[in-house]
């Protein structure tokens, strides 16, 4: 399979004005900002690191997967996890942001891809939603698999049934859509494709790492080609500092470590040392 | 430069600079990451990462964690290898007008003696920094900064290697830094940075693990500043060769402080990973202190301290 090697969008590093910053669950927050630069170049699975403070305390910045793009605005969708989400959480319209993008490199679609899948847990899903709609734009029956923990922190099902993904929930206290896990749905799908009318799909994937190894495994299982995006905490986000790597097979048959902010954050699933 | 401006321009220890501003080895990769953002010719000089004789693969994850006002990181010294940095890092660096700093680690001193053989071969490389003071190696690197008779001995070999300026990279975690400062000046540096990250840790009180998986990192950012400072100032005082300050510097002002301690030139590290504009606005940042106070020329900056 194809592993992207699109040509990159240069990247920006700029002050730009919040437009909308809005809960979109228990937790989760919606932000829109005004971004024509990187807006232009940005692709699905790319994304933005973001100085949240110019108080040095939280010396480091964050990585947003870009969410959506709409002209010359971007969203991220984020979750409130410690100090820097938290204060992020609380900008508002007007508020000036530091975002640096687009970053990385995104999923690709392989020739001919009659349908795919997408599998997001918690805010993995984030990652998704601009390749869906990649997906979508080129009529590829695409299926999305959305879990989480409960019916309140759900995220972006009505935007992936907006561009007639079809959605398929599970949560962890079975509040809403199946009780259990995403990745039982995705077994579930795989053993008989053509009930959903899946003809060769790829899986596309992002979440947290349990989450991703275990779809790995069913992807491999039922020979399916994985492509995911890695979540690890990040420092510069520009290849220098070699915080962020993941382990990655080499054809020699040893492995190396790679950069999720420059190799990544997509990888081919089979490419990963888990 | 600006018209009527004070001169930037300083030669330290043997390195010929534009102005005395650095990016500090492992936090500006090769130069090329930086290529969207900044111009390399505006740099004082440039320090690569850490080299080694062969590649090496770096530690597992975690690597870095954020804590407050700094960063811990134990990467490993993951690189390419001498052989891969001259082949495939250092093209690109040589196009540009800025002094290449080429810091070089091991576990041996043979290895440092022969990735400086190795450097003494090729074009493009204005000065050696030899790291004494990695702490995340388990042999080598920092084992060797500790100790005053190993780091004389081994400043020594590399010395008797090489005729390129040779700047030796001091570690934090000693009782008392003039002592290794003397020993690697006696034993023919001719300047030292200092300092190198202060070892630190840090622990996810939840699962009750160590944030790092390397169990101790080494602690950068504003937030090891004044022990950068107060180091500076300390080697100041016992040696005569002159000091690359680093540690901390975010912004102009941090670095005057540096200037003022002793330094005769300064080294922009963690900074690179928040702002890649860090080193140009600290260069403007200093200029722009010395035509305001009247300063010609940084060196009359230099060990300024008024106690």
């Amino acid at each position: 399979m194809p592993t992207v090697t699109s040509e990159r969008p240069k990247k920006f590093d700029l002050v730009t004005k919040i437009l909308a910053n809005e809960q979109a669950a228990q937790d989760h927050y919606l932000l829109r900002c005004e971004c024509p630069e990187i807006a232009e170049g940005a692709l699905p699975g790319q994304f933005i690191h973001v100085l949240i403070s110019d108080a040095s305390a939280l010396l480091l910045r964050r990585p947003f997967t870009i969410y959506s793009v709409e002209g010359d605005q971007i969203t991220i969708l984020y979750q409130r996890v410690g100090a820097g989400t938290d204060t992020l959480s609380h900008l508002g319209r007007g508020d000036s942001l530091h975002v640096m993008g687009p970053l990385g490199n995104n999923f690709s679609i392989p020739p001919n891809l009659d349908s795919a899948i997408i599998v997001g847990g918690g805010a993995g899903i984030a990652s998704l939603m601009l390749h869906a709609a990649a997906l979508r734009k080129l009529g590829t029956r695409t299926l999305g698999l959305v879990g989480s923990i409960n019916a309140a922190r759900l995220l972006s099902v009505a935007d992936l049934e907006a561009i007639e993904v079809e959605t398929h929930i599970s949560t962890d206290d079975g509040s809403i859509g199946h009780h259990g896990f995403v990745t039982e749905i995705l077994t579930q799908i795989l053993e008989q494709p053509q009930v959903y009318e899946l003809h060769n799909p790829v899986t596309y994937a992002c979440g947290p790492y349990g989450m991703l190894r275990a779809v790995a495994k069913i992807s491999r299982k039922f020979r399916v080609p994985m492509q995911l995006a890695m979540e690890n905490r990040m420092g510069c986000a520009m290849g220098v500092c070699l915080g962020c790597v993941c382990k990655v097979r080499t054809p020699d048959g040893g492995f190396e470590y790679q950069r999720v902010c420059t190799e990544g954050p997509v990888f081919d699933a089979e490419d990963i040392v888990w | 430069m600006e018209n009527g401006s004070a001169s930037l321009e300083t030669n330290v220890a043997g390195i010929q600079m534009k102005n005395p501003v650095m990016t500090a080895s492992g936090t500006f990769g090769y130069g090329n990451e930086y290529s969207d953002f900044i111009d390399l010719n505006q740099l004082g000089a440039t320090v690569v990462k850490g080299i080694t004789s062969v590649p090496w693969p770096g530690n597992p994850m975690e690597r870095i964690a954020e804590t407050p006002s700094g960063m811990l990181n134990a990467i490993g010294l993951q690189n390419v290898g001498v052989d891969g940095f001259i082949e495939k890092k250092l093209p690109y660096l040589r196009d540009f007008d800025v002094p290449v700093i080429v810091n070089i680690c091991g576990e041996r001193r043979e290895e440092y003696e022969e990735v400086t053989e190795k450097l003494n071969l090729t074009n493009g490389v204005a000065a050696v920094e030899l790291n004494i003071s990695c702490p995340n190696l388990h042999c080598g690197g920092m084992s060797f900064g500790v100790d005053p008779k190993l780091t004389y001995q081994l400043v020594k070999a590399v010395r008797e290697k090489t005729a390129l300026p040779l700047l030796v990279k001091l570690s934090p975690n000693v009782t008392d830094i003039t002592v290794i400062a003397t020993a690697a000046a006696d034993a023919g540096a001719d300047g030292l940075s200092v300092i190198n990250t202060v070892l630190g840790m840090a622990i996810d009180v939840n699962t009750r693990q160590p944030m790092l998986q390397n169990v101790t990192g080494g602690l950068s950012g504003p937030a090891i500043k004044p022990i950068a400072l107060r180091m500076v100032w300390q080697v100041y005082n016992a040696v005569k060769i002159p000091i690359v300050g680093m540690g901390g510097i975010m912004t102009s002002e941090d670095a005057l402080e540096f200037f003022i301690a002793g330094a005769s030139a300064v080294a922009v590290g963690t900074a690179n990973f928040v702002n890649p504009r860090a080193p140009l606005d600290i260069i403007h940042g200093i200029r722009t202190y010395l035509d305001q106070n009247g300063v010609r020329s940084i060196a009359d900056l230099v060990g300024s301290l008024q106690t």
